[in-house]
This record gives C-alpha cells, sequence and structure tokens, in this order.
C-alpha cells in the first residue's frame, strides 16, 4: 500500500510552489513547497497550528496566497474562490460537516448543483447510488441526514464532491470525529478511490493513521515544511520528533504511589437502557480506565457520576457519602471535578471571556460572590490570570472570549479550572479529543499528576493508547455493562475482546 | 502547545485596554455605518415620492428635538420602551424570546390600578411606590406562567406568551367593565369605560416644568427611573450571579449544566425579571399621562421593545439611546404630515430599515473584531484550531450557495 500508484516517475497532479500566507502577526505557511501526485495518499501532518489547513484552504481558494504559484496538471492556475478550485477538480471535507440536517443523503448531494428547475428526485437519487456503488461507499441515498452516524455523514460529504467531479480531495483531520471502526471504514474507502484515481490529501496530526493510509507524508511545523518521508522510511517516534522539534515521550513515567481507600463506588447503575448496571471502584492514588468502543454508554456514565443525568436505579458514593441523584453543585462541592468529553458542550462557553470562564462552576463560592449574588470581579480576573499561568494556556489576555483559543488551549484552561478546585476525583471522559501531540503529553502529566497527589481519577477514553499510558487498572465498558477488568500490562487483544462484549470471565 | 517550556506569557494591561478600545470604536462605528446606510435607503424612497430627502429628514429633527417641548415629548415615548426593551433583553440574554411583554405589561396595568384605587389610604411616597410593585407583581405573575410552562413542560416562550397575550387583552377588558369599573359616571357626558380617576396623590409628577416642556408631553420621573433600571439591568447581567448564569444558560446551555447552573431555575428567574420590567411599562401612561386605566390604553409598547431591544442590540444602556432614536422617529411623524408630502407610514418604513442595517452591520462589524482578535491572538496554534478557525474566522470568509445553508458551520465543501 504504502507505494501506491503514485511512483516517483509520474508527474505531479498538482505542485505549489513556494507558497506563503501571512495573517497579521503571524507567519502560517512559509515559502511551502508540496507535491501531490495522481493516486496517491499524501498525509499533511503537523501541530495545530502549523499551518496545514491554511495551506490546503489556499489551494482550496478560501484564501489568496500573499506569495508562491499554484500548478495543476502542468499549468498555472489561478483558484480565487473554492468555485474556482472545485472546476479544477479539487474538492474539500471540513473537519466540521455542512449538511442539512432533515433532507436526505441524495438532497444534500445535489444542494447547489442541481440543473433545472424542477428537481426530477428519483433520477438524482439513482445517480447517487450510481455513484456511491461505483465506489463501494455503503450509504442509503434516501435517508435523512440527521438519522446518519458521523461516520455516513462523512461519506455523504465525500461522496458531494465527488458528484461534481473532483478528482482531488482534501480532508481536513476526517477521524477527529471518527469511531475506530468508522475510521478503518473510512481508509478502506480512501483506498478504493486511490485505485479509481483519484489523489487524497490527508490532514492529521494522529501519527499512528498517517503511519497506516499515507502514501507520502510531509511534515509542517511553524508554516515551514520540515520534511518529506514515507510510511517504510519512518517511525511514529520520528515523525513526532519532527513534528513537535523534540523528542516526544508516548509513555511518561507513572509515579509510584500506593492506593489508599476507595473514593469512588459505583454499584449497579442504570440509566434509560444506556447503563445496564455498571458497578466499579476507584481508589485514590489509583487512575481506572474505562475502555470501550464510543457509544457503549461512556458519555452516559461520566454524566451519571457528576449529575447531569439521573441514574434510574443504583448507587453511587463518594468517600463513603450517597451522592446518588445529587445536583452538579452538590457533586462538585463534594469533591468532584469533571473534564467532559465536549470541550464545547459541557465545558466552556465559548462567548464568554476566559475569565467568566475559569469561575464558571466556582461562582457560587463566597470567595467569587456575595451572598446577594454579586460578583467579585477582581478575585475572579485573579483567579484566572494564575490558572493562565500555571496550566501555560496561550492567551494574549483573560478578557478575550473562550472562543479565540486554539483546541489545546481551551482544554488547558478546563484543567486548570477543573483543578484548581483540589478535588478527590477526577473524571476525564475523553480527555485528549482533538488535542496535537505536544498538548496530548501536557493532559496526561496533568492527569498523572492528580493520581501522584492522591487523588482518584475515572480516565474514560476510546483512544487504548491513552488507557494504557495512565491507567493503573482497567476496565472495559460494551454495551452499558463492565465487561472485564485488566491489568495495566494485559494485551490489547485481550482488552478488545472484552470492548466487543467478550467472555465475562475475568469480570472481578 | 508542545513547546511549553518557552512560554509566551499572557500579555495583561496594554493589549486588554486595546482590545476594548477596539471594540467599543469598532461598535461606535458600526452604528454610525448602520444610520448612514438606513438613511441613504430612506432617502431613496423620499427622492420616489418627489421631496428632497435633507428636507424631510430636518422636518423629522425640527417636529422632534427642533424644541424643548418636542424633546419632552420623545423622552416621553422614549420611557416606557426602556423598560418594555430591558424586558425583552434580559430573557433574550438567557436565550429565550419574551414576546409576551405586551400581555405582560397589560396586567400589570391592571394590578397597578386597583392598587392606585385600594390602597388610598398609603400616604404619597409609599402609595405610588405600591402602586409601581403591584405593576411589577403583575407583569412577574403573568411573565412566570410562561417561565413555568417552559421549564415544567418545555412549552416554547414564543408560543405561550403569544397566546397569554391574547388572554390579557380579556383580562384587562373584564377588569375594567366589572371589578375596577368606575362608581360615578359623571354626569352628562359620555365617556369610555374606565376606572375611577386615580387619587391625585398617586399621579407621578411632571418634570417636564422645569425644563419648560410643555404639561402634554407628560415627561416624568418615571424617564429617570429607567434609566437608573437600564444601568441595574446592565449590572444584573454584567456584575451578578444571576446575570453571569443567565449568559451562561443562554450561550451553552450545556457548559452551564456542567458548572452546576440550574437551567430551569435561571430560566423562570429570568422571566420573573423580564415581567417586572415588563409591568413597569404601562407606568408612564396610567400613571404620568391619562390617571386611570380606560378602553382607549396605548397598545403594542411590548412589541416595539423588541424592535428597539434589537436596535440596542439587547445591550441595557444601547437600549436608552435606541428608545429615544425610536422616540425621535415616532414625534418626527407628525411633523412628517405637517411638512411634506410624505405619507406617515414612511416613519414605520424607515424604522424597519434601520433595524435591519443595525443588526446587519453590527453583525459584520461583530465578525470582523472577532476575527481581528482571533488573527492577533498571536499564537498560531489558535489561528489554525479547527474550532475556534472554522467558526469564527471562516464565516467571514467566501460563502457559496452551500454554506448558507448552514452558515453557522463555516465554510463548505464543493
Amino acid at each position: 500500500m504504502n507505494d501506491g500508484a503514485g511512483g516517483v516517475s509520474s508527474p505531479p497532479l498538482v505542485t505549489l510552489e513556494r507558497i506563503t500566507k501571512r495573517f497579521p502577526g503571524v507567519l502560517a505557511n512559509d515559502a511551502v513547497d508540496l507535491e501531490l501526485r495522481t493516486g496517491e495518499v499524501h498525509a499533511l501532518i503537523g501541530e495545530n497550528g502549523a499551518g496545514k489547513s491554511t495551506l490546503m484552504r489556499v489551494l482550496y481558494g478560501m484564501y489568496p496566497a500573499d506569495e508562491g504559484r499554484i500548478f495543476v496538471r502542468g499549468g498555472a492556475a489561478k483558484i480565487g474562490s473554492p468555485r474556482d478550485a472545485i472546476a479544477l477538480g479539487i474538492g474539500m471535507v471540513h473537519q466540521h460537516f455542512v449538511l442539512v440536517d432533515p433532507f436526505t443523503v441524495t438532497e444534500n448531494i445535489i444542494l447547489g448543483d442541481e440543473n433545472e428547475a424542477v428537481l426530477d428526485m428519483s433520477e438524482a437519487q439513482r445517480r447517487v447510488s450510481e455513484l456511491a456503488d461505483s465506489y463501494g461507499f455503503q450509504v442509503d441515498p434516501g435517508k435523512p441526514v440527521e438519522e446518519l452516524s458521523v461516520g455516513e455523514e462523512q461519506r455523504v460529504e465525500i461522496l458531494k464532491a465527488l458528484y461534481r467531479g473532483v478528482e482531488i480531495l482534501i480532508l481536513d483531520e476526517p477521524t477527529a470525529v471518527l469511531t475506530p471502526g468508522e475510521t478503518k471504514e473510512l481508509f478502506g474507502n480512501l483506498r478504493k478511490l486511490c485505485d479509481a484515481g483519484k489523489s487524497i490529501v490527508f490532514i492529521s496530526h494522529k501519527l499512528d493513521e498517517v503511519l497506516e493510509i499515507a502514501d507520502r507524508i510531509t511534515v509542517l511545523r511553524r508554516g515551514k515544511v520540515v520534511g518529506e518521508t514515507r510510511p517504510s522510511e519512518t517511525s511514529k517516534a520520528k515523525l513526532a520528533e519532527m513534528m513537535v522539534g523534540r523528542p516526544v515521550l508516548f509513555r511518561l513515567e507513572k509515579p509510584q504511589v500506593a492506593f489508599g481507600d476507595p473514593v469512588l463506588r459505583v454499584e449497579e447503575l442504570t440509566s434509560e437502557g444506556k447503563l445496564n448496571g455498571v458497578s466499579l471502584e476507584v481508589r485514590s492514588g489509583e487512575i481506572l480506565g474505562v475502555a470501550g468502543v464510543e457509544g457503549n454508554g461512556q458519555r452516559e456514565l461520566a454524566e451519571a457520576l457528576i449529575g447531569l443525568r439521573q441514574p434510574a436505579s443504583g448507587t453511587i458514593s463518594l468517600d463513603g457519602r450517597d451522592i446518588t441523584g445529587r445536583s452538579v453543585q452538590d457533586i462538585r462541592n463534594a469533591g468532584v471535578a469533571y473534564i467532559p468529553e465536549d470541550r464545547h458542550e459541557q465545558g466552556l462557553v465559548l462567548d464568554m471571556t476566559l475569565w467568566e470562564n475559569a469561575v464558571l462552576g466556582r461562582h457560587d463560592d463566597r470567595e467569587f460572590s456575595s451572598g446577594l449574588g454579586v460578583l467579585f470581579i477582581r478575585k475572579i480576573k485573579e483567579l484566572a490570570s494564575r490558572l493562565v499561568k500555571l496550566f501555560d494556556v496561550r492567551t494574549r489576555s483573560i478578557e478575550v472570549n473562550a472562543s479565540t483559543l486554539s483546541g489545546g488551549n481551551q482544554q488547558k484552561l478546563i484543567l486548570a479550572r477543573e483543578l484548581e478546585t483540589d478535588p478527590k476525583l477526577l473524571i476525564a471522559s475523553q480527555p485528549t479529543r482533538g488535542l496535537d501531540v505536544g498538548a496530548i503529553e501536557f493532559v496526561w502529566k496533568q492527569i498523572l499528576e492528580q493520581k501522584a497527589a492522591g487523588r482518584a481519577v475515572l480516565l474514560i477514553s476510546a483512544e487504548l493508547d491513552e488507557i494504557y499510558a495512565l491507567s493503573d487498572r482497567i476496565v472495559t465498558l460494551y454495551e452499558g455493562r463492565i465487561t472485564g477488568e485488566f491489568a495495566p500490562d494485559a494485551q490489547p487483544e485481550e482488552i478488545g475482546v472484552g470492548m466487543l462484549g467478550g467472555t465475562e470471565q475475568e469480570v472481578a | 502547545m508542545a513547546a511549553a517550556g518557552s512560554a509566551i506569557a499572557p500579555a495583561a494591561g496594554s493589549g486588554v485596554r486595546s482590545d476594548r478600545l477596539e471594540r467599543f470604536v469598532g461598535q461606535a462605528l458600526a452604528l454610525l455605518l448602520s444610520m448612514v446606510i438606513a438613511l441613504a435607503l430612506g432617502s431613496i424612497l423620499i427622492v420616489g415620492y418627489g421631496e428632497n430627502p435633507i428636507e424631510v429628514y430636518s422636518a423629522i429633527l425640527d417636529g422632534s428635538v427642533g424644541s424643548v417641548d418636542g424633546i419632552g415629548y420623545v423622552l416621553s415615548i422614549a420611557t416606557p420602551l426602556i423598560f418594555s426593551a430591558l424586558a425583552v433583553a434580559v430573557c433574550f440574554k438567557g436565550g429565550m424570546f419574551n414576546i409576551g411583554v405586551e400581555g405582560q405589561y397589560f396586567v400589570g396595568m391592571v394590578t397597578a390600578s386597583w392598587a392606585a384605587l385600594e390602597l388610598d389610604f398609603l400616604p404619597a411616597p409609599l402609595f405610588v411606590l405600591a402602586v409601581l410593585v403591584a405593576g411589577m407583581l403583575g407583569g412577574m405573575a403573568w411573565a412566570a406562567i410562561a417561565g413555568i410552562l417552559k421549564v415544567k413542560t418545555g412549552a416554547h416562550e414564543v408560543v405561550t406568551t403569544i397566546m397569554l397575550n391574547g388572554i390579557a387583552i380579556s383580562l384587562l377588558a373584564w377588569a375594567i367593565n366589572f371589578p375596577l369599573k368606575f362608581a360615578n359616571a359623571p354626569p352628562g357626558q359620555n365617556v369610555d369605560l374606565r376606572t375611577d380617576v386615580f387619587s391625585d396623590k398617586v399621579r407621578v409628577g411632571d418634570i417636564g416644568q422645569y425644563f419648560g416642556v410643555t404639561p402634554g408631553a407628560h415627561l416624568s420621573w418615571l424617564l429617570f427611573v429607567a434609566i437608573g433600571t437600564a444601568m441595574l439591568v446592565w449590572f444584573l447581567l454584567r456584575r451578578t450571579r444571576v446575570g453571569f448564569e443567565a449568559r451562561a444558560v443562554g450561550s451553552s446551555p450545556g457548559s452551564a449544566k456542567a458548572g452546576g447552573v440550574s437551567i430551569g431555575a435561571t430560566q423562570i428567574r429570568l422571566f420573573l425579571i423580564s415581567g417586572a420590567l415588563a409591568g413597569m411599562v404601562g407606568m408612564q401612561q396610567i400613571l404620568a399621562d391619562k390617571g386611570y386605566l380606560g378602553a382607549a390604553y396605548i397598545t403594542l409598547l411590548g412589541f416595539t421593545g423588541i424592535a428597539v431591544a434589537f436596535l440596542g442590540q439587547n445591550n441595557p444602556i444601547g437600549i436608552i439611546f435606541a428608545a429615544i432614536l425610536w422616540g425621535i422617529l415616532s414625534r418626527g411623524e407628525v411633523a412628517l404630515q405637517i411638512g411634506t408630502d410624505v405619507p406617515r407610514e414612511f416613519i414605520i418604513i424607515l424604522q424597519g430599515i434601520l433595524i435591519l442595517s443595525v443588526v446587519i452591520t453590527y453583525q459584520i462589524a461583530k465578525r470582523r473584531l472577532a476575527a481581528r482578535q482571533l488573527q492577533r491572538s498571536g499564537a498560531a496554534g489558535a489561528l489554525e484550531d479547527s474550532t475556534a478557525f472554522d467558526e469564527r474566522l471562516e464565516s467571514t470568509g467566501s460563502q457559496d450557495a452551500e454554506e448558507a445553508a448552514r452558515p453557522s458551520d463555516g465554510g463548505g465543501p464543493g
């Protein structure tokens, strides 16, 4: 696979020549050269802010380049808008999909490309079916998009591009939103596209995936190309070092801490068919990793524990005190901190300033507001400044809205806020989702520090890497039940069995 | 993010100040620009009528702020609109649309009238206060119904408040027909259905006399109450727990909830505050102007409040100015009829154009400012991060048909 159709001899399909793009105060792309060959998957990797998306947005006509030239099929191309790009056969699928939910798959695909005033829907549907079949894509053209899974929605986005005759497909972090299974399926589909002669630019920072799917890899750092390589010639560690500019530890040293008394004890917890009798225990100084394919009750478990979801039955106790069914405020006050799997949905209020976000959840403390409810702005800003400094949140000031922060910095802000309260228990749900290597390392270190400080940590993650890197004990969650308990040195295959429901013989 | 060692210390001080200054200047410019656009579009219409735009606009200005009396009228018109727009804005900040200010102030007028007729035994200052409180309680009670229905049953506030508006009209009609109907019809006169005239003790003072404004303008100290209330609402939204929670619930209910904020309690609280503000809307007319509650009461102040709130961008201080601007246009309508051939409906069109252009230019200005601050936030990380970038910056970029289908999601593929 590594040496697909893109042999060295074939002429480049797209050539970017010394592309430079500046934003005020930032050199996003600095004389970047890139070649894309017919039939290859070309991975573009780099940390957030390295300039990969900017570069591809230049190619897709969303930004004009300040300097440099673009050649498509040997000819100089002037790409002033996405429309021009599509006319040249260049399509881009963004990380956030742009679909109309109530519309069917077919309606979404033809939207903006309808040929006649009166639409012949059955004809359109037939054409979409044909298109999907020709690449072996599994998708029901008559289904409304709101009923699709994320993976299916992504397929619709890709089909949308193909429907417009795209030959060159740019995928911006396509796996960020996918489950491992969906990722596998996506990769299968990408291979089929390449076999059919399409070329793909794959933007990512997940190194394992890049090594699996790419024919060639270009690494960007701070707007510059730092190297081009092939999966057969490199390794994860080498790629990471190229990206970050220093060696990255994929395994952090776990601090040795004696486990104490159970801090969290969950017994037979059930909730709306999503949790079917979950029992588990986390001791102080211990990180319990909950592994499992997403959608098996992880979100519900976290939400029930922090009080966002009322359990139907079962008990949750903290330090021996029953907290089942208590409000979020009560549970937080009892010493539980929460890192939600969705930073934007349950973590930050993006339209509010950093200092306002820094106090969210503690704004009721007498330290930050009076009995009558007047906020102590100075105190809150002091808190925010302290947190921002302590966790190295990169921002110009605490007065800007949380939306201006990068994903990694948003996560740092949440961590800072949650850990500041000196919790007894930290619930970390998919804590590194969407973050790049450097930020992941930071978050992992922080979680390990909680353990070192004798706190209990419940780590819920779909990334087995993460589970292994942090956990002292691992349980698998499948269809709302704990299906296995494993030592941190268990084989991935064993855990995989538990993640798929497997045998329950190992249940402790 | 990786090179965590070489920390870029978050700059405080000057950067913050320049941000604020930029935001302020930007918004002021946007407002100015939107007025210019509105006036320009209005000019086209005026020219269509064969009139001279400059003459028409100066007639409007002359008739409104061209004299002391005119200013008195303008401020008197603005007074209830400030309350009404504040009522709308408070709910809006919490992500809710209170269309029911109209009905809430009707009910407030009924309860205030009852108090004005029944609590005559109180000494004057206490009496007035009691009447105002009664008005606010009436508005609160009416708003509470919508709030409770929303929280307990999920009934959408737009639907319930519209229906409650209808009921409030009937409630007011019933009140002046039966329990509050005047006891002694003035002999020999054909009077409208109404309550008895309130005691002089409860009439709010005419302050126009101190400024040489005609008593006909009914300019009262309620204007100062309105301005003070706007400042209080600003304080409430920006500096208190209630406002903090309201804004959090309004822009990210999930994050607010995970932060321990009760969404339902916040929503009911906002409806109560909104209702209390709405209860003040009718006070100008029954206490300063008429001195009784009659069948010919002034309506539509609640709906106009929605427009004024939009014009003021739901900012309490902006609302004061928006209400005054609205007053200028409303008052200018009279001058328009006398001095020009342009039909009075032109004012309504102009008001509409003004709201549209303010909303649009503000939105554009806001995005530009957000994009600039985003770009300037230095760390390239913020620039290219998918979330911050896609949702903020990109939405200012080129948009084609597909993107328009779901504009909040930013750029779209071909």
